[in-house]
């Protein structure tokens, strides 16, 4: 602590602690299917991939402030891309990428007519974006098979889907740590606070709401197809529900969007809320849910992550 | 064809003028005190709730219950916003803005999951038959006719009173500019409080007309919710007035839609008409583009 002042650790806490807490947190999550039974397996891919969902949520609607209601449309786009694929007969590798790209293709598709506006308007209209997928997958029953969903040859997939979902989520999650702290995080930001000043300084807006939307539409791309293969049968309401379009959106905002753990924190929480009321609350676990979110709604607004009592017991006053 | 037209016109424009009532309320809400009433929807089905069990423990006309629907409703929306409102309106705006979501979107779930706890009975709607007028071939619905005339009485009157009287400018003022409204010695927080308690009990009244016409679920609230936003988006955020006939519009376009392309298509209307309508003029139809 030469440089004085407590606020500054030494780069030996500040960068080989973490990582020796990452890497043991990363091998524990890589072995833990040989250590738990099957349900805890899938009670995990369950996280991740509600962890990659809520987190690359938290890159327009916690960075760059526009409440994205549509976030899962991504998902559900690689679902249905992938789903029609693999029951083609496509190998697992070709349809997965297909559904990225064509989730990557669709963002890059509505982004320019979105950005047109701002705060509800965006959010109500992102928001009919998916709605309007839902009819279209529930419509056109042909390619889509319809209300009747879509089947996939079965399979046991638990294993592999688990370690791609983990890698998925762990790459949401450093995806939005590189973007908090790079120029690119700094020009989202700077838009989230006020959007013509920050284009007054030169930032160019569109350009990097383009940018940060097209990212984020990546690691939903990516869970929709590992999502469906491990499942195997997906229908309108499962991939652009009102369940999966507002859950992800709820972890975030109940961990706190705008902060790397925010989201992490959210969907661990609301995984295990979730669980331990479904299997041990015989009744009303939806209301204890729907209080909890009301008391930290009301008592946390920035969120769990904001919390500073938990986060200093989190950190174990480091 | 004529017959058939008519009759869905005046189908669509009952439909929207229901629209047009609960979305009047959010948007008041969301105008007045600038939060996202995830609730709304579910006071529809609370007052369509509460209008049916008088009519069944009580005997009472779906219509005479209103004289107990409309004031309790109120009386439920005031508390509702001092109580969990209120508290949050201190906060700074993203705060206000997360927390209020987090806030009505926990009370909309726990009151969807204590409605059937509590009231065991099936749901269902009030058999409600009036003789239909019948001109030519055109089959006219008297209580379809009647509940229209009714919700367009009701919106003159709102408008009316927001035009004439004290409390209704300044009701407008609030959405216009909070601070300048206060500045000039109005009182936000009753006047908020008031807002919140016109809007819940516009929205149940809504719920008694929809349980007169159709049947209520417990898990109707959230969707119907998310549709009044599409409403109140279309009309133009801070526009009362333009809720009124954004509804009364999407509900002539359903119509429209099922009747020449398929009902199939017809919850798909809203969101193509509101996609289409923001991307040709972002402020909503009715809104006032702000710097």
């Amino acid at each position: 602590m030469a440089c004085g002042g407590r606020d500054v650790p030494s780069p030996r806490r500040r960068v080989i602690y973490p990582l020796f807490l990452y890497l043991f947190v990363g091998l524990a999550l890589c072995l833990l299917p040989f250590v738990m039974g099957r349900y805890a397996v899938t009670l995990a891919f369950l996280l991740w991939v509600a962890i990659a969902l809520a987190e690359s949520y938290n890159l327009v609607g916690g960075y760059l402030g526009y409440m994205n209601l549509g976030h899962a449309s991504f998902f559900g786009v690689s679902a249905y891309i992938f789903g029609i694929l693999y029951t083609q007969g496509v190998p697992f590798p070709w349809a997965w990428l297909a559904g990225v790209g064509g989730s990557v293709a669709f963002a890059v598709a509505i982004s320019v007519p979105l950005f047109r506006l701002r705060g509800a308007y965006f959010a109500v209209a992102s928001f009919g974006l998916i709605t309007l997928l839902e009819l279209l997958a529930h419509n056109f029953s042909a390619l889509t098979g319809g209300a009747a969903g879509l089947s996939l040859p079965p399979g046991d997939r638990l294993f592999p889907a688990y370690y791609l979902s983990l890698s998925v989520a762990a790459g949401s999650v450093a995806l939005a740590a590189l973007v908090s702290r790079s120029r690119l995080g700094l020009a989202l930001m700077s838009l989230r606070e006020d959007e013509e000043v920050a284009a007054v300084f030169g930032v160019h807006a569109l350009r990097y709401k383009i940018l940060a939307l097209v990212l984020s539409a990546i690691p939903p791309g990516l869970i929709g197809g590992v999502y469906t293969w491990q499942l195997t049968y997906i229908n309108p309401s499962i991939v652009f529900g009102l369940e999966i379009a507002l859950v992800p959106i709820v972890m975030a905002m109940l961990g706190g969007v705008g902060h790397v753990w925010g989201p992490v924190l959210g969907a661990l929480f609301i995984i295990l809320v979730e669980e331990l009321l479904w299997t041990k609350m015989p009744y009303l676990h939806l209301t204890t849910y729907g209080v909890i979110l009301l008391l930290v709604g009301f008592y946390l607004p920035g969120g769990l992550i904001r919390w500073r009592w938990l986060v200093r017991v989190l950190s174990m006053g480091r | 064809m004529t017959a058939a037209l008519i009759q869905v016109l005046i189908g669509g424009l009952l439909q929207g003028g229901m629209y047009a009532l609960g979305a009047f309320g959010l948007s008041l809400v969301f105008g007045v005190l600038g939060i996202l009433n995830v609730t709304h929807g579910d006071f529809l089905m609370l007052g369509g709730l509460l209008c049916y069990g008088v009519y069944v423990a009580l005997g009472l006309d779906p219509l005479v219950s209103l004289v107990i629907v409309i004031p309790v409703f109120f009386g439920v929306g005031c508390l509702f916003e001092r109580v969990l409102i209120q508290p949050l309106l201190a906060k700074s705006p993203h705060e206000l803005l997360m927390g209020s979501i987090l806030v009505t979107l926990g009370a909309a779930l726990a009151i969807e999951d204590l409605v059937p706890f509590v009231w065991t009975q099936s749901f269902s709607g009030i058999p409600y038959t009036v003789r239909s007028l019948v001109i030519g071939d055109v089959v006219v619905p008297t209580l379809r006719l009647a509940i229209l005339l009714g919700i367009i009485v009701l919106t003159l009157m709102l408008h009316l009173f927001l035009r004439h009287t004290f409390v209704g400018i300044a009701l407008r003022a609030m959405t216009q500019n909070r601070r300048g409204a206060m500045l000039v010695g109005i009182n936000l927080p009753r006047l908020s409080m008031l807002a919140f308690g016109l809007g819940t009990a516009l929205v149940a009244t809504a719920g008694v007309a929809h349980v007169m016409l159709y049947s209520i679920t417990p898990t109707m609230g959230v969707p119907l919710t998310l549709k009044y936003l599409t409403i109140v988006v279309l009309g133009g955020l801070g526009s009362l007035l333009g809720s009124v006939f954004g509804g009364m519009m999407l509900g002539l376009c359903e119509a429209l839609t099922s009747l020449y392309i398929g009902p199939q298509w017809a919850p798909s209307v809203a969101f193509t008409v509101l996609i289409v309508v923001l991307v040709a003029r972002p402020q909503g139809l009715f809104g006032v583009r702000r710097p």
